[in-house]
C-alpha cells in the first residue's frame, strides 16, 4: 500500500507540471492583458509599459514560467494584481464561506439522495418509483438559475422566511439565518441528478445473485439493504463524492453571487474578469492538487470498502 | 433653483473634533460592482472612489446643493488665489485638521499640512505607482517632467525640490503650472487628490490599498474585497455644521429641514455590500435590507410610471409612493458614443467617400429607438461632446444627424458604394465592403447588436461582430485592429476640457480611442486650454464640435438618466453630479 501511495504521489509531479503549463499557455493566449484594466483611463503607451513591467509581463515567457514554478513550489502566489491583497489572505477569507455552503449542500444532498434513491430502488417499478423518477427528470431540465431566482423571490421576499441575502462573521449566525435558503436551493438543484444516479447504482446491486441468496437465507430486507446492498453500491457513490470534493473549494458561483456569500465562486469570477493571474494561478493549482489527492484517497477507500480491489 | 441663494456653506465653527455621529445609525447601501482598493493614487474605478471620497479630503469640494456643480473650499480657508496668467494656484489650509489615528503616527495626533498635499499630488507623478490619474498631472507642473525623468522606472524622489509643487509654509501650498490653465481647480476636487500621510503610506508600502487613512468624515473599519466594506465615523473629524439657505426646490428644502444646524456626519456606520445581480439588489431594497438603491433595469417598469409620450416624465409607482419611498433622478454627466478607427483603410481617413460612409452609418442608427428599447426611455440622445451639467455644454447644438436611412442610402450611392449582385454594397474601388464592430459579451451588448445589425442591413453593408472582454478589445484598438467600438466617458471633473480632449490628436492611442487627428481641432483645443470657462471658450468648443460633426469620427450615442430610491427614514438625500455619494450629509430618522 505504501509503495502504491509513494508511486501515485510521484506521478502527481508531471501531472501538476502539465496543469501549470496548460494554465500558463491559456492565460497568455486568451487570459487578457491586465495592464489595460489597471491603467484605468490612462492608456498611454508609457503607462501600459510601466504596468507590464511592474507585473513582470515584460519578462521573456520562459522566465515568467520559472517564476510560476517557484510560486507553486513555495505555495506563495504573491499579491492580487487588481487589489494588491496577498493571494493567500484573499483565499483564506473566501474558503470558509464556500466550504460551509458547498460542504453543507454536499452533506445534506448526499444523505437525502442516497435515502430516496435506496427507497425508490427498493420499490422499483412501483408508482412511487415512477413518480420520483418523473419528478427528478423534470427537475433536472430546469436551470439552476431558475431555482435560485424563484426561491429568492418566493421564499425570501414574498414569504419572508429567510433574509434576501447576506453573510455574517459569526458561523452560528450564518447557519441560523443566512445559510438555510442557499443551502435549500443548492440541495434542490443537485438532488434530482443524484437521486437518478444513486438509484441506478442500487438497482444494479439489487439485481445481483448475492441479494437473492441473502433473501433465500431468510435475511430481513433492512439487513439486505443496509448491510449488503448499500455497502456494494457505495463504490460508485464514493467515486462520485470524492470527485466532487475538490470542487467544494470552487464554491457555488451563482448561489454566492445571488446571496452575497463572500466565497471562492465570486473570487474566481472577479479574477477572470480582471485577468488577475496570481489569483487564477493559486485557485487552479490548489484545485489540481486537491483533485489528485482526493483521487488517491478514493482508491484507498475502494480498498477499504472492498478488499477484493487490488491497488497496482 | 438659484444657486446663489442655495449656497450651502459648511462652516467650520470650531476646529476641535466633535463627534456628532450616532453609532446606532447604520446606513446600508450597495455597490453594483466590486471595488479594487482605497489608495487614491492607485484606484480609478467608480466603486472604489465612492469609498475614498468619504475617507480622504481634497483641497476643494462641491457645494452639496448648488446646481450646476459649484466648487467650495474643503480643507482650505478659501478658494485659492490664481495668478493673472492662470499658472500659479496658492492654497491656504485651515489649521487644526487631523488625520484619523493610525499606528504609523505612534500615538500622536497628526495634523494635516501643505506638505501632505504636495506629497499626495506627487504620488500621481511617481512612475513606481502607475497612477491611473497621472494623465491629469503629467507635464502640468513646472519641473515635473524633469523629476519624473530623473526617477526613470524607479520611485520618485519626493524630497527633491519641485518648483511646480511648493510648500511655502506649514499651511500654504503653491502649485505652478507649465501652461495657463484657469480650469485646473476641479481636478483637485477629485477624491484621487485627497491628502494621504506619508508615514502611513510608507508603513504600509506593500498594501496601501487596504490602509486608507485620511482626514475625511469616515474611516475604513472592515474590508472584504468584492463583498463587504464597513465605514465608521471618524471620531477625530473636524466640526462641520450644515448651514444652507434653500430656494424653491422641494428637495433642497427637505435637505435643509433635515440637516440645518446639525454637525456632520450624522450616520455613525455605513455598511456597503457588493451586489452585482439585479434581483437581490432590488429585493434587498424593497425588503429594507438596503436604505438606498438605484433601480435595476428589469425593475424600471415596476418601479416607475413612465409617460409613454415623454419617457423622461416619470413618477414613482403608487405602491412604493405609499411607503414613503423617495425618488430622485439625474442626468449623468457622461456621454456614450461609437467611434470609427480613423486610421482604418475602410472606415477611417478624411476623403469624401469615407466621410460619407461614416455619415451614412450615423444617419441610419436609430438612437431614439434604441433608447426606448434598451434604456426603457431613460436616456436622451447625445448632441454635443460636452454633456449637460459640465462647463462648456451647449444645449442648442444638434450634433447628431437626423435619422434618415433613405438619405443615407442615397449618400452611399452618390459616393460610389454600389450594391453588388449579392445584394451588399462594395467599396468605391469595387472591393468588398465589410465592417467589424467590437462589442462586449453581456446581454445588453447583444441588444445593442440587434440595432446595429438592423442599421447595417438597412444600408446593405455586411457587418461582423468581434466579441471580447474590455481589456482585450482595448488592446486590439491600441494596435489599430478594430474598426468600430462603443465607449462611455463619465466626467472626472465638470469641465469641458475633460471631454473635448477625447478627440485631441496628441491623445491618439490614449483617451482619443478613434485616433482622430485634425489640425484645426487640435489648434482650437490648445487655444481653449488657455481660456477660462465662458463665451470665448464656448465659441471654440462649438467650432470643435462642428469639426467632429463634419468628420464624423464618432456616432453620438446617449446620456443616461440615473434614478435613485431611498426609504422614508433617509433624510438629507440629494443626488450630486460629481460627488459619488451623499453619505456624509444623510441622517436616518426611524
Amino acid at each position: 500500500m505504501l509503495a502504491y501511495i509513494v508511486r501515485r504521489v510521484w506521478q502527481m509531479v508531471p501531472t501538476l507540471f502539465g496543469v501549470m503549463l496548460l494554465l500558463f499557455v491559456l492565460f497568455n493566449w486568451v487570459g487578457g492583458d491586465p495592464s489595460y484594466i489597471l491603467a484605468g483611463k490612462n492608456l498611454s503607451a508609457e503607462a501600459l509599459a510601466g504596468i507590464r513591467q511592474q507585473l513582470g509581463l515584460d519578462l521573456p515567457l520562459p522566465q515568467q514560467f520559472l517564476i510560476f514554478v517557484k510560486q507553486v513550489l513555495t505555495l506563495d502566489f504573491g499579491t492580487s494584481w487588481s487589489t494588491q491583497q496577498p493571494v493567500s489572505t484573499l483565499l483564506h477569507s473566501r474558503i470558509g464561506p464556500s466550504l460551509l455552503l458547498t460542504g453543507s449542500i454536499l452533506l445534506l444532498g448526499t444523505v437525502l439522495a442516497i435515502g430516496i434513491a435506496a427507497l425508490v430502488a427498493y420499490l422499483r417499478g412501483s408508482l412511487t418509483d415512477r413518480l420520483v423518477t418523473l419528478i427528478a427528470t423534470c427537475a433536472m431540465s430546469v436551470s439552476a438559475l431558475v431555482y435560485i431566482i424563484a426561491g429568492q423571490y418566493w421564499l425570501a421576499f414574498k414569504g419572508g422566511w429567510f433574509p434576501i441575502m447576506g453573510w455574517s462573521d459569526s458561523t452560528l449566525d450564518n447557519l441560523l439565518h443566512y445559510l438555510p435558503l442557499p443551502l435549500l436551493l443548492g440541495v434542490i438543484v443537485g438532488l434530482a441528478p443524484d437521486i437518478r444516479f444513486y438509484r441506478s447504482c442500487f438497482v444494479e446491486e439489487l439485481g445481483h445473485d448475492y441479494v437473492r441468496t441473502a433473501r433465500a437465507k431468510g435475511l430481513s430486507e433492512p439487513v439486505i439493504m443496509l448491510k449488503h446492498v448499500l455497502r456494494n453500491a457505495m463504490i460508485p457513490v464514493v467515486t462520485s463524492l470524492m470527485m466532487s470534493l475538490p470542487y467544494l473549494m470552487m464554491g457555488a458561483m451563482l448561489l454566492e453571487t445571488f446571496f452575497g456569500i463572500p466565497g471562492m465562486g465570486k473570487e474566481v469570477v472577479m479574477a477572470v474578469e480582471r485577468s488577475d493571474f496570481p489569483v487564477i494561478k493559486a485557485i487552479t493549482i490548489y484545485i489540481a492538487l486537491a483533485t489528485m489527492l482526493f483521487n488517491l484517497l478514493t482508491d484507498i477507500i475502494y480498498k477499504l470498502i472492498d478488499p477484493r480491489v487490488q491497488l497496482h | 433653483m438659484n444657486p446663489h441663494a442655495l449656497l450651502a456653506t459648511l462652516a467650520a465653527l470650531a476646529l476641535l473634533p466633535a463627534q456628532a455621529a450616532d453609532m446606532n445609525k447604520v446606513l446600508r447601501v450597495a455597490l453594483n460592482a466590486p471595488e479594487t482598493g482605497f489608495d487614491p493614487a492607485k484606484v480609478s474605478d467608480l466603486y472604489s472612489s465612492t469609498v475614498t471620497e468619504n475617507i480622504f479630503d481634497p483641497l476643494v469640494t462641491y457645494d452639496y446643493l448648488a446646481r450646476p456643480a459649484k466648487l467650495i473650499p474643503n480643507t482650505v480657508s478659501a478658494l485659492p488665489a490664481i495668478s493673472a496668467d492662470g499658472k500659479v494656484y496658492t492654497f491656504r489650509l485651515k489649521p487644526g485638521i487631523y488625520f484619523a489615528a493610525d499606528p504609523a503616527f505612534k500615538g500622536k495626533k497628526r495634523e494635516l499640512t501643505a506638505a501632505d498635499y504636495a506629497y499626495s499630488i506627487k504620488r500621481h507623478l511617481d512612475p513606481a505607482i502607475h497612477s491611473p490619474w497621472s494623465f491629469l498631472v503629467d507635464g502640468r507642473f513646472v519641473g515635473g517632467n524633469e523629476l519624473v525623468k530623473a526617477a526613470g522606472k524607479g520611485a520618485l524622489n519626493y524630497d527633491a525640490p519641485l518648483d511646480g509643487i511648493r510648500v511655502l509654509d506649514k499651511y500654504t501650498l503653491q502649485l505652478t503650472l507649465t501652461e495657463t490653465n484657469f480650469n485646473f481647480l476641479p481636478i483637485l476636487a477629485m477624491p484621487a487628490f485627497g491628502a494621504v500621510a506619508r508615514e502611513v503610506i510608507e508603513a504600509n508600502r506593500d498594501n496601501t490599498n487596504a490602509h486608507p487613512v485620511g482626514t475625511g468624515p469616515y474611516l475604513l473599519k472592515e474590508w472584504k474585497p468584492g463583498s463587504r466594506i464597513v465605514l465608521e465615523a471618524n471620531p477625530g473629524f473636524r466640526k462641520l455644521v450644515f448651514n444652507a439657505t434653500p430656494g424653491n426646490d422641494p428637495v433642497d428644502k427637505a435637505v435643509v429641514q433635515a440637516l440645518q444646524g446639525k454637525t456632520l456626519p450624522q450616520v455613525g456606520r455605513i455598511e456597503i455590500s457588493v451586489i452585482e445581480e439585479e434581483q437581490p439588489l432590488w429585493l434587498s431594497f424593497l425588503n429594507r435590507q438596503l436604505d438606498i438603491s438605484g433601480i435595476p433595469q428589469v425593475a424600471l417598469q415596476n418601479a416607475l410610471v413612465i409617460d409613454p409620450k415623454n419617457p423622461l416624465k416619470v413618477r414613482l409607482a403608487e405602491q412604493y409612493a405609499r411607503q414613503g419611498i423617495q425618488l430622485q433622478r439625474q442626468l449623468l454627466p457622461e456621454i456614450t458614443f461609437h467611434f470609427f478607427n480613423m486610421q482604418d483603410p475602410v472606415v477611417g481617413g478624411d476623403s469624401k467617400d469615407r466621410i460619407a460612409l461614416r455619415r451614412a452609418i450615423a444617419m441610419s442608427f436609430p438612437v431614439s429607438e434604441a433608447i426606448a428599447g434598451i434604456r426603457r426611455g431613460q436616456a436622451v440622445p447625445m448632441n454635443y461632446i460636452v454633456p449637460a451639467g459640465v462647463a462648456g455644454h451647449n444645449p442648442a447644438f444638434r450634433g447628431a444627424p437626423k435619422y434618415d436611412p433613405a438619405a443615407a442610402n442615397a449618400l452611399l450611392d452618390r459616393f460610389g458604394y454600389r450594391i453588388g449582385s449579392d445584394g451588399y454594397r462594395t467599396r468605391p474601388d469595387g472591393k468588398p465592403l465589410s465592417i467589424e464592430l467590437a462589442c462586449g459579451t453581456s446581454s445588453t451588448d447583444k441588444q445593442w447588436n440587434e440595432y446595429w445589425q438592423k442599421t447595417f442591413d438597412t444600408l446593405k453593408i455586411r457587418l461582423g461582430f468581434r466579441q471580447g472582454k474590455w481589456n482585450e478589445l482595448s488592446k486590439a484598438n491600441h494596435q489599430g485592429k478594430l474598426q468600430m467600438w462603443g465607449m462611455a466617458w463619465g466626467a472626472d471633473y465638470p469641465d469641458g476640457e475633460n471631454f473635448m480632449q477625447l478627440l485631441y490628436g496628441k491623445n491618439a492611442g490614449d483617451s482619443n480611442a478613434a485616433d482622430f487627428k485634425n489640425a484645426d481641432y487640435d489648434r482650437l483645443f490648445e487655444a481653449s486650454l488657455k481660456l477660462p470657462h465662458g463665451p470665448a471658450r464656448n465659441k471654440l468648443y462649438d467650432a470643435m464640435n462642428k469639426i467632429a460633426v463634419a468628420q464624423q469620427p464618432w456616432i453620438f450615442g446617449d446620456i443616461r438618466m440615473r434614478s435613485t430610491l431611498a426609504h422614508r427614514h433617509v433624510k438629507g438625500l440629494k443626488l450630486h453630479p460629481l460627488l459619488g455619494t451623499s453619505w456624509r450629509y444623510l441622517d436616518l430618522q426611524k
